[in-house]
Formats: structure tokens, C-alpha cells, sequence
């Protein structure tokens, strides 16, 4: 599913828009950034509560294209503007990480 | 390229904002020069998370990245407290990392593993008192 029509269906927040028109067949959970760059798939949506900067650098380097912040967290302002300057897309959810990667299997992303 | 392409940069300690910067910077290089996606990916890998080593135990340092025709080599050295038994900083889930530092996510414990893991080669030259350098390469083609 495109990246707009997630955030469209699930109701997100969006701070970036990143590239809404590609395609995300799979996602990732977790708050561990080393966690992340190891096991992270090539093009997947990230789900974290982390919200500091660093997660644009994962997200660059691991090529994805897309991070929700869970649990109703508002990005800070750094983070906001490396995902605009690198085009990743960046979201908000009110939901809970559990309940928001629940969401996304039932639109057909999963690991 | 008959020559090897060498990029060096400077890490500051404990400044987790600019972390990653380097990184992001060597992996543009790389792509730049047309190196396969994969290779970019696993030099990524390495690079980033050698660097938040130098940012969060090092006290700052160097980061070298050399490309040759055969090969990515990744040289990160910093003059921290050194690494005291290398053996169980290698095991994953070990972490000296203090608090503040895991509650941003950092330090988990996979840091060198992953460097390992992505890595073809990897040399670490550390003890106590003497900082540490490391030492990875990623060979273009792995059958060598």
C-alpha cells in the first residue's frame, strides 16, 4: 500500500510526506537503534517511540521510506527537518505500537 | 581507479545529534561512485555503528573510509579507555553504555556484532588506557 493511503486509512498525523506515492509491503517495530540496523527490511514503515534525530540517520541509512512515532508522540523539530531534508516520510499515531502495527498487518504490511 | 578514494572525518564526543552524519556521508560516497546497493548497505551498517561507538565510548575520533577496486575499508579510531575485554564486547546484548544513553535507544549491545556481521574482515586493536582502532573491510566480491 502507498505510504498517503496508510496515513489516510490510520488516521496518522503527518509532519513529512516524504515520498507518499511509494509502495510499503513490510514494517518494523522496535526502539532499539541497533536493533533496527540489523534486522530492518530494505523499504519497510518503522514503528518506534524514539524521537530524537538519530532516527533519520537509521532510516537513511537502512533505505526506509517511512517512520511512525507511536503512542501519541509529537516528532521534535530536528527530527521533522532531517526526514523533510532526506524525503522520509513522518508520522504520528495515537494509537500504541502494538495496536498500530496491528492496524498495518490488516492492511496487508508485514515483516 | 587505480588509486584508492580516501575520506576522512572527524567524530565529536557524546553529540548524538550529529550522529550518523558520517555515515549518511560515506554511504552517498559509495553510491555515488556506483558501488552495488548491498555493499553500500553493509558499509552503512559498519560505519554508523562504529561511530556511535567513537561518540559514545571513544570521546570522539576518526573515521576513514578507503575504496579500492576490490574492496571498502572502514578504519575508526578514536584514543577513549579502550575496550578492556574485547571477548565479551563482542558477545551481543553486552553493553557498557550508561543509562541516559540506552534510554535513547543507543546501546543495546550489537554494536561491534553487527559490525562483525557485516563485515568480511575485521580487526580491533584496543587495551586498556590506549583508545581503540578498528579496522573492517568489505570485499566487492565475496568469492575472493
Amino acid at each position: 500500500m502507498r505510504i498517503k493511503e496508510i496515513c489516510e486509512k490510520l488516521g496518522l498525523k503527518v509532519y513529512v510526506e516524504g515520498n507518499g506515492d511509494q509502495e510499503v509491503y513490510q514494517g518494523v517495530a522496535g526502539d532499539l537503534l541497533s536493533f533496527i540496523m540489523r534486522t530492518a527490511p530494505e523499504g519497510a514503515v518503522w514503528v518506534t517511540i524514539q524521537n530524537h534525530v538519530n532516527v533519520a540517520a537509521v532510516a537513511v541509512l537502512k533505505d526506509i521510506p517511512f517512520i511512525i512515532l507511536a503512542s501519541e508522540r509529537e516528532p521534535l523539530q530536528e527530527l521533522i527537518e532531517n526526514c523533510a531534508k532526506e524525503n522520509i516520510a513522518l508520522a504520528s499515531s495515537n494509537l500504541g505500537a502494538f495496536n498500530l502495527c496491528g492496524k498495518l498487518y490488516e492492511l496487508g504490511v508485514k515483516d | 581507479m587505480s588509486e584508492p578514494l580516501v575520506l576522512e572525518l572527524q567524530v565529536k564526543p557524546l553529540d548524538f545529534l550529529a550522529a550518523g552524519e558520517t555515515a549518511t556521508h560515506f554511504k552517498e560516497t559509495l553510491k555515488s561512485l556506483g558501488l552495488p546497493p548491498d555493499i553500500c548497505r553493509k558499509a552503512a551498517i559498519v560505519v554508523y555503528e562504529a561511530e556511535m561507538n567513537i561518540v559514545i565510548h571513544g570521546g570522539g575520533g576518526v573515521m576513514c573510509l578507503q575504496v579500492e577496486e576490490d574492496k571498502v575499508t572502514i578504519i575508526a579510531k578514536d584514543k577513549g579507555p579502550g575496550i578492556e575485554d574485547l571477548e565479551l564486547a563482542m558477545k551481543e546484548g553486552y553493553s557498557s553504555a550508561p543509562d541516559f544513553i540506552r534510554e535513547l535507544g543507543f546501546g543495546a549491545g550489537m554494536g561491534l556484532p553487527n559490525i562483525k556481521k557485516n563485515s568480511d574482515e575485521l580487526y580491533i586493536d584496543t587495551a586498556p588506557g590506549k583508545g581503540t582502532k578498528l579496522r573492517a573491510v568489505i570485499y566487492l566480491d565475496k568469492r575472493r
